[in-house]
């Protein structure tokens, strides 16, 4: 799938994404070793964005499973749709009295309809759900499973039953086995600690925030239109920000949109009046906004 | 390389790190797959493969820096002590060497010629035959330096070189010429003896690494809270966070409860509808279980200052924890902090709440004014979810200690828990009223060190709330 660390890190280059010497030998050692990867760290530093992306440059399709408070096997895996089976039985009802209506004996007309067994426990009754859906795809996908640590702790020990020998056994139908290994990638916010279980079965990621130089690449790579004198004054600002001790510093996502804003502005440099008002775009909490305010002239100062 | 891996991961799991047998495989595999050429590519194989938990991260790249030498850094490092002068002689000599033919020793040829690796490599075996898995002490460096050295004879080595030069002098090589040679000669032995010097020391810092801090650790963790230092007040901090970090995990989800209790009619009817009105599948009304309200009382009087610091820090962090945290100060008045402490940073909370919070800290400690106060402007606040936690010492001077006014609030509330830094056997002696305050409590505990400290917080996440009371 890739041929070095050194072509990771171009195809994400290519694909619009700047992915650190770090980030590309991970996401090389995964697709080498079929390993799942586990990626943490703050919101808006593209965690998501790394699986999309990375399904994108190997063209698979992405398959995303978002987890929430109360997720279940019966939306991650795969639920039986047994009101249909009913209709079907009772649609059928006729069908099946003509099957068995020249039937010697009771013997003969079980066996008649056993014969007919797999009209009923077919893939039919079956609506996949993302994790299935990855294992049976015919083509090998991307698997994303999106902020584990909302999800309880008895679902991630399902989940890594499925991950560990990716194949799960639907009673009704047996084992389905993966045709293709997926990737899988699996971001958390850190909002729990996860289980040693998992943590070991997967490949550890822990993206930071940027440092200023890849951040500088990143805004120009992404708001090209960006005078480049801005652009430094942008990345100083938002990692003095970010020094500060803040209930949310501001992401990377955040100091784009506001690079984007200060284009629309038509700012060439940064001073305290723009700063002031554009603020809202990068500190999303009252009380910071009040601490940046603050602290402005340090934020501005070289 | 494995073997040498394999070590690594010894060295890591010393220092506390959780490395599974099925992960030590990993990090071999990774290894094998992006080869060595990349030390930040090795690097980062072996840290994604074994280092599991953010705050491992830095105890892993000290590690590793000192176990995988970067040997580009090591030969910079020797270009630099050489000087300029280095490729211009090391031409001169290999020629005249080339041109005599001459016959060295491998080890003095390996300090003429050798690059930086070949250097570590020798002094790495040197080592080995040294006994240097002895070294313990820092006192010790010397003493191993010295042994090494001598194992690999630096004096005859010396000597060889003492007699490479008296050829070359014999040769007629001009005294100028014969001098730089000398000199860059001498620079390389001194460079070499460095290189054995901070071979030895980096093995014992690996050695030592951790093991230092989990004793000192350990140590705090008895220490009684008001016998701490300013220094060591700051170090347990952290432990204090983890602790509130705890809480926060086992209770930042709503268990999934057991299918037991009523039938839930609505639901199962509503069910059984795609079944043909046969009630295929059952359900049960599922226990509901209230998120905790917690209010903390906490006694900043001088007498308990420092234990009331860490009290403190974990009121800070209960607060940030959850949403419905109520905290309250007192010296013998007693007065709401949630406010400030939802607003300030933890230093300046606990700073604020020691000094400047509105109580009076000029008086004397009274718990049972304190209580008295709190039942009459409180009590319609409490209600059966709320848990309270007491912090304090109990030695109320003499004064009333007004115990119905605690008994008042514990009909109200689902319990209170009342951590004590004094020992056990300071209670009802003196001016310690706490035997009369313990019947009104579910849960007195002694607090004096952070160990004790953690263990109440366990049983607090573990039977107090798990429980469903």
């Amino acid at each position: 799938m890739f041929a070095s660390v050194e072509d990771v890190q171009q195809r994400f280059r290519a694909a619009r994404y700047i992915a650190s010497r770090r980030i590309s030998t991970v996401v090389y050692l995964a697709a080498r070793m079929g390993r799942p990867v586990l990626i943490e760290g703050p919101a808006g530093v593209g965690k998501t964005e790394l699986a999309k992306t990375l399904a994108d440059i190997t063209s698979r399709a992405l398959i995303r499973l978002q987890c929430y408070e109360g997720l279940d096997e019966g939306k991650a895996l795969y639920e039986w749709k047994y009101a249909k089976q009913l209709l079907y039985t009772q649609l059928l009802r006729e069908r099946i009295g003509e099957l068995i209506a020249d039937a010697p004996s009771l013997p003969e007309a079980v066996a008649r309809i056993a014969g007919q067994e797999d009209a009923f426990f077919s893939h039919r009754f079956l609506s996949p759900r993302p994790l299935l859906q990855a294992i049976e795809a015919d083509t090998p996908v991307v698997l994303l499973v999106d902020e584990i640590d909302k999800a309880e702790p008895e679902f991630e020990a399902f989940l890594l039953e499925v991950l560990s020998d990716f194949q799960v056994s639907v009673p009704e139908l047996g084992t389905i086995r993966a045709r293709h290994i997926p990737l899988v990638v699996l971001t958390s916010n850190n909002a729990r600690e996860l289980s040693d279980g998992l943590k070991r079965r997967c490949l550890h990621l822990f993206i930071d925030f940027p440092a200023p130089a890849e951040e500088l690449q990143i805004i120009r790579l992404k708001v090209p239109e960006i005078p480049e004198q801005l652009a430094r004054a942008v990345v100083a600002a938002v990692q003095k920000i970010r020094a500060m001790d803040l209930r949310k510093p501001p992401s990377v996502s955040e100091s784009l949109d506001w690079a984007r804003s200060l284009v629309i502005l038509n700012a060439q440099t940064l001073d305290a009046a723009l700063v002031e008002s554009t603020l809202t775009m990068l500190v999303k909490y009252e009380k910071d906004l009040e601490r940046v305010r603050g602290a402005l002239d340090k934020v501005l100062a070289d | 390389m494995d073997q040498r891996i394999l070590e690594f991961i010894g060295d890591l799991r010393r220092a506390e790190l959780r490395i599974s047998p099925s992960e030590a495989l990993d990090a071999l595999a990774a290894s094998a797959e992006v080869g060595l050429d990349d030390r930040d590519t090795f690097r980062t194989a072996l840290a994604s493969t074994l280092v599991k938990e953010a705050r491992d991260r830095a105890t892993f790249d000290r590690l590793f820096d000192l176990y995988f030498l970067d040997l580009q850094a090591l030969g910079e490092g020797l270009r630099k002590a050489l000087g300029p002068e280095d490729p211009r002689v090391q031409e001169q000599l290999d020629r005249l060497m080339a041109d005599e033919d001459l016959q060295l020793d491998e080890l003095t040829e390996l300090l003429l010629r050798g690059q930086g690796a070949e250097m570590e490599m020798a002094i790495r075996s040197g080592g080995r035959q040294a006994g240097l898995e002895r070294l313990m002490y820092f006192l010790q460096v010397g003493y191993f330096s010295r042994r090494i050295s001598d194992r690999l004879d630096l004096s005859a080595i010396e000597a060889d070189i003492e007699r490479l030069l008296r050829m070359l002098e014999a040769q007629g090589l001009d005294p100028g010429q014969l001098a730089r040679i000398r000199n860059y000669m001498e620079l390389r032995l001194e460079a070499f003896r460095r290189m054995i010097r901070q071979h030895v020391e980096r093995e014992l810092e690996r050695r030592a690494w951790r093991q230092g801090e989990k004793l000192q650790r350990e140590a705090l963790s008895d220490k009684p809270l008001f016998a701490l230092t300013a220094d060591e007040v700051g170090q347990m901090k952290t432990v204090v966070a983890r602790l509130a970090r705890r809480i926060k995990d086992a209770l930042a989800l709503r268990q999934r409860q057991e299918q037991r209790g009523r039938l839930d009619t609505r639901r199962t009817i509503r069910k059984s509808l795609q079944y043909d009105g046969i009630p295929m599948e059952v359900f049960l009304r599922r226990r509901h279980r209230d998120k905790p309200k917690l209010i903390t009382v906490c006694d900043v009087s001088d007498s308990v200052r420092n234990a009331s610091r860490f009290m403190l820090q974990l009121v800070w962090s209960l607060q940030e924890c959850f949403s419905r945290v109520r905290s309250f100060v007192f010296v013998s008045e007693i007065a709401e902090v949630t406010q400030a402490f939802n607003t300030y940073p933890v230093e300046r909370a606990i700073e604020w709440a020691l000094k400047a919070a509105p109580v009076d800290y000029h008086c004397r400690s009274d718990f049972g004014y304190a209580f008295s106060q709190f039942v009459r402007n409180e009590l319609d606040t409490l209600d059966r979810r709320t848990t309270i936690l007491m912090l304090g010492d109990a030695r109320n001077n003499y004064n009333d200690p007004q115990a119905w006014a605690l008994r008042m609030m514990r009909e109200r509330v689902k319990g209170i828990i009342w951590l004590n830094p004094e020992g056990q056997w300071g209670w009802g002696v003196g001016d310690s009223v706490m035997p009369m305050y313990a019947p009104a409590c579910d849960l007195v505990k002694e607090c004096r060190t952070i160990g004790q400290l953690g263990e109440v917080v366990d049983n607090l996440v573990h039977h107090w709330w798990r429980r469903g009371r």
